[in-house]
């Protein structure tokens, strides 16, 4: 980076740290998938009272690999009524995003490798939250290209719902926040940890906690708001016509998001890289982290396991006429208690 | 690394611009905007104003533009063609303001901005663009205009409202018919996708239209409507919720499309 025309959104680092952090998150993001992945399915079979994967590897933990080869090697194909290139750009554009969204997760705070300052995070911009946003409107257009250049009835019903509960939920979710960054009274993730020292925004904003928690389901289309991929209804939704690598692309940026949520989820509510009672060394705040965010991964895979998917009229009266209210609700009040005392 | 970002974004930005009005798909003019949007966003990013380019993409990019893309594939199909071109009056005037534009921006550009390109730009402070700067300023310098502004998004909104109920929205009196003693036994949302259409209090008398309906004309079975009618996102609610009146009307139950 040359400096000079480009924003400053805290880059502080020489540019080959900000390469070699950027080629880490990405190996990093490449290793949770498969992870979560069969951590999931694992979770799965024991929540329904079966082993789940168990031939492939030792405790069938090499099932994710096998997975990939074979998405991986199958024969790229497409239907005829698909539109070419809008059909290819899709899942890219949902990889894209995902993995963008990704580089803003804090893992920690600035640390000393080397005798060289590195910022434990992709990068810290002032817009904070909204960056994610941002990427997450721009997701959208993954979802609803695929659905719609497949040529497909199932997939355009699935994008078609995709979008409705994307922009519903959206809404919510953005207010959910909005408690939490006026306590904290800044957007930057890394200092909304910082001000987390002591007491975790999950227990003031607990409204907003649970708000973020629910609308996080409906934004990665998880059950029980899995609607735009419901399998009982839409074969799978905006991705029915997808096959090989790029339903791999689909899945993998679907899993990415997951991810990302349960890291802002972590960053925001639940004190980050903090822990309570004790204060460990600055290494272990990305394992922290990490393990903050796989026990939330743990929560969607539990919602999963227990929950039937609602109907769709219960998830757009559900987004707009309970969380929208209450989010705005939490907004309000937080914003007079902020002020009051 | 600047330039170069600023010369990608900016040939973005008039290639989407161009993309809008010169393709014929409007699906295809709808993803130009959107393009267009996104490359304006990096335009703004590149002079400093973080907050105004996610802005830019969380409102306009993810938010209006969805509701673009949501309208044009639902009822303008790949296969529906933007209207009849435009008559010769028409196209006169549009290309004189489109000349008048240009010749305005050429001068702006001439007299000032390509001296500019090459020079590293105004010092600007460290929180230029900053949200906390901007919602300073909203809420101070421009606290009228901001105001002004919000209060004609409100109208808007109402507006939508009205229009919506207007054409085909549900009369006082049948909204009020629909209560009945079986609405208070029963908690809501536990019916069935007839209440889908018509809203939690609707059970009863939507339940009985569905049992009928199929008895007296099999035609609504196949009725395409109910489920498109409950997809569209809830900014149209009022249109979903006029479906019953059609409905529970088995006399006419097609007319009213």
């Amino acid at each position: 980076m040359s400096g000079g025309v480009l924003a400053v959104v805290g880059y502080t680092e020489p540019w080959y740290i900000q390469i070699l952090k950027s080629v880490v998150l990405f190996a990093i993001a490449v290793q949770i998938v498969p992870v979560v992945l069969l951590a999931e399915r694992k979770l799965l079979g024991r929540f329904q009272h079966r082993y789940g994967p168990n031939r492939v590897g030792p405790f069938g933990m090499a099932q994710p690999l096998a997975d990939i080869v074979k998405l991986a090697t199958k024969e790229p194909f497409r239907p005829s009524t698909s539109i070419g290139f809008l059909y290819a750009l899709a899942p890219v554009i949902s990889l894209l995003t995902a993995l963008a969204a990704f580089a803003i997760i804090p893992f920690g705070d600035v640390a000393n490798i080397f005798g060289q300052d590195v910022g434990l995070y992709g990068l810290d911009v002032g817009i904070g939250v909204l960056y994610v946003f941002a990427f997450g409107a721009i997701a959208f257009y993954g979802l609803m290209l695929g659905g719609w250049a497949s040529g497909s009835k199932y997939s355009f019903l699935g994008s078609m719902r995709a979008a409705a509960q994307l922009i519903s939920y959206e809404v919510a979710m953005g207010l959910s926040l909005v408690g939490v960054l006026m306590m904290a009274g800044t957007l930057s993730l890394t200092e909304i940890v910082a001000a987390q020292e002591g007491l975790w925004y999950a227990v003031p904003q607990f409204v907003g906690f649970a708000i973020f928690v629910i609308a996080a389901f409906a934004e990665t289309n998880r059950v029980p708001f899995d609607l735009p991929e419901a399998d009982a209804e839409l074969v799978a939704g905006y991705n029915t016509e997808y096959g090989g690598s790029r339903f791999a692309a689909f899945f993998f940026a679907e899993y990415v998001n997951i991810i990302v949520v349960s890291g802002i989820a972590v960053t925001i509510f639940l004190g980050g890289w903090q822990l309570p009672f004790i204060d460990p060394p600055g290494w272990v705040d990305p394992f922290v982290v990490l393990g903050k965010i796989f026990a939330f991964v743990f929560l969607f895979v539990w919602i999963r396991a227990t929950l039937p998917r609602l109907r769709y009229d219960q998830l757009m009266s559900f987004g707009w006429k309970v969380l929208l209210p209450l989010a705005t609700l939490n907004a309000l009040v937080t914003a007079v208690l902020v002020v009051a005392l | 690394m600047g330039e170069v970002l600023f010369f990608v974004a900016g040939i973005g930005a008039v290639a989407g611009a161009i993309g809008v009005v010169a393709l014929r798909n409007p699906f295809y003019s709808v993803l130009a905007l959107v393009s267009h949007l996104l490359c304006l966003a990096a335009l703004f990013l590149l002079l400093r104003a973080e907050f105004v380019a996610a802005a830019q993409v969380v409102v306009y990019a993810g938010a209006v533009m969805v509701l673009y893309v949501f309208v044009v594939a639902y009822i303008g199909g790949q296969d529906e063609p933007l209207g009849p071109r435009a008559g010769r009056g028409l196209k006169v005037i549009s290309v004189l303001f489109g000349v008048a534009l240009f010749i305005e921006l050429s001068i702006a550009t001439l007299g000032s901005g390509l001296q500019l390109v090459d020079s590293p730009g105004a010092a600007v402070a460290a929180s230029f663009g900053s949200p906390a700067e901007i919602g300073t300023l909203l809420l101070t310098k421009y606290l009228l205009v901001f105001e002004l502004a919000s209060f004609l998004l409100l109208i808007a909104v109402v507006g939508a409202v009205v229009l919506a109920r207007r054409r085909g929205g549900l009369s006082a009196a049948e909204e009020q018919e629909r209560y009945s003693a079986m609405d208070i036994l029963r908690s809501s949302y536990t019916g069935t996708m007839a209440e889908a259409v018509g809203g939690p209090h609707s059970l009863p008398k939507k339940a009985g239209a569905a049992e009928s309906a199929p008895a007296d004309d099999p035609a609504p079975a196949d009725d395409p409507a109910p489920a498109p009618a409950d997809d569209p996102t809830p900014t149209t609610e009022p249109a979903p919720a006029g479906e019953p009146t059609s409905a529970d009307d088995p006399a006419t139950p097609e007319d009213q499309r």
